[in-house]
């Protein structure tokens, strides 16, 4: 299975901003941090990944797969956390928003309810299948989200700031999850110590990529430079 | 918001009985409560109807009381406007109608999964893809719908806890406006999340 991302001369521009700017770069990483200041184009990047995004400009490449002619392939195969919870958790119940991912895959009743209390019960939530979504906590609603882009057995996870909302018990809970899972990862971050338990780091400034490498490295950059 | 009539967990008759015979059901004795003549008899028996389902549904009395202190407003409107325009009897029997159906509604949708009633509706509006409407996408929107009640209603009381915690008088202006913001931001966060789910 083919586990890259590959952009070459990739910009987006809005018309009125410039989100990002001339962006090439090859990941094979497992886990994937995505650091910089507000506005400086991380958000973008991950978002070109699920192809929520097009580039303006240049071409890319996520697992083989072309975001502009393969678009459906691709978010089969590409999971998409968001900060907000509540903005992605789109079914009633707890139960009901994680089988809403397996809609349109030729799944039975019964294998989808096989895999949704699958899924619950690894991340902790099986006691609340039939639970109204808005009656869990933040953490409990973050972890819903994740559950249901997990029950589709993605390729890649990209979260955007998926901790932001948390406390540091559901921030360290979900890192957790993040660490034990066999998919590969992007993260985008402002939380400096997830990003220091990636493989790799890249930093982000003013829509440019201004460096890619070990994360304990990138992160010292960005402290200094930026923070 | 637990009032809002979502599905209650049970193994009753009624939790498990199909989605589309549910609704079928709700159908018949909501059509016999408003178009038969109203009597002590027909009344009486739909309400004695009523408690023994919510009471082979396991929900008990406590459940059928919040069903009704929930549309305690429009029962106390219906109750003012009847008495000014109809007779006593009349306008009692109206109020009992419609508190038997809206009731008898909430018993469908307290035993009944959102999904197991969207996959209901999908059938019923199958005929639909004649005219080229997509029934899975009304069953999305009416789910969709019921996801953003509880949403908007937590926006709307940040909104006057933001208010209050910096001392201003409440004012229809300055918690409408925000509150229109909110929703609208939701409502493209939300359209992102469908397209990146796959929904598109």
């Amino acid at each position: 299975m083919e586990r890259e991302i590959v952009l070459t001369g990739v910009s987006v521009d809005y018309g009125n901003r410039l989100a990002l700017d001339n962006v090439s770069t090859r990941l094979d990483a497992h886990r994937i941090a995505v650091i910089g200041a507000n506005g400086s184009g991380k958000s973008t990047f991950a978002r070109l990944l699920n192809g929520l995004e097009t580039p303006t400009s240049g071409s890319m490449t996520v697992h083989g797969l072309d975001p502009l002619r393969q678009v459906k392939q691709l978010r089969r195969r590409v999971g998409f956390v968001f900060t907000n919870p509540d903005a992605q958790i789109v079914m009633p119940t707890v139960a009901e928003d994680v089988a809403f991912s397996l809609r349109g895959r030729g799944l039975s009743k019964s294998e989808i309810a096989d895999r949704v209390a699958s899924v619950l019960a690894e991340n902790g939530l099986g006691d609340h299948a039939d639970a109204p979504a808005h009656s869990l906590s933040g953490g409990q609603k973050q972890l819903l989200a994740i559950c249901s882009v997990l029950v589709s057995d993605p390729e890649l996870l990209v979260a955007d700031e998926p901790t932001t909302m948390l406390d540091a018990a559901n921030t360290r809970r979900i890192a957790d999850l993040f660490a034990a899972l066999p998919q590969q990862i992007v993260l985008v971050t402002h939380n400096l110590r997830l990003a220091e338990r990636c493989d790799v780091a890249l930093l982000f400034d003013g829509g440019r990529l201004v460096e890619q490498g070990n994360p304990v490295d990138v992160i010292g950059r960005y402290e200094r430079e930026f923070a | 918001m637990q009032a809002l009539g979502l599905y209650r967990p049970g193994s009753s008759i009624l939790h498990r009985a199909p989605a589309g015979g549910k609704l079928i059901g709700l159908f018949v004795l909501a059509l016999a409560a408003s178009v038969l003549p109203a009597s002590l008899v027909l009344l009486g028996s739909l309400s004695v109807i009523v408690v023994v389902l919510y009471l082979v549904a396991g929900l008990g009395f406590r459940e059928l009381a919040g069903q009704v202190l929930m549309i305690r407003w429009l029962i106390l409107l219906l109750t003012i406007t009847g008495l000014l325009f109809l007779p006593l009897e009349d306008a009692l029997a109206n109020i009992t109608r419609m508190v038997l159906v809206i009731v008898l509604a909430g018993l469908v949708t307290l035993t009944t999964r959102t999904s197991d009633l969207l996959n209901a509706f999908e059938v019923a509006l199958s005929p639909l893809r004649l005219v080229r409407v997509n029934p899975e996408r009304v069953s999305l929107v009416l789910a969709l719908s019921i996801r953003t009640v509880p949403v908007i209603a937590g926006f709307a009381q940040q909104l006057r806890d933001a208010q209050r915690s910096r001392g201003g008088r409440l004012s229809i202006r300055a918690f409408v406006v925000p509150l229109l913001v909110l929703s609208l931001r939701h409502s493209d966060d939300l359209a992102d999340a469908l397209v990146a789910r796959g929904a598109d």
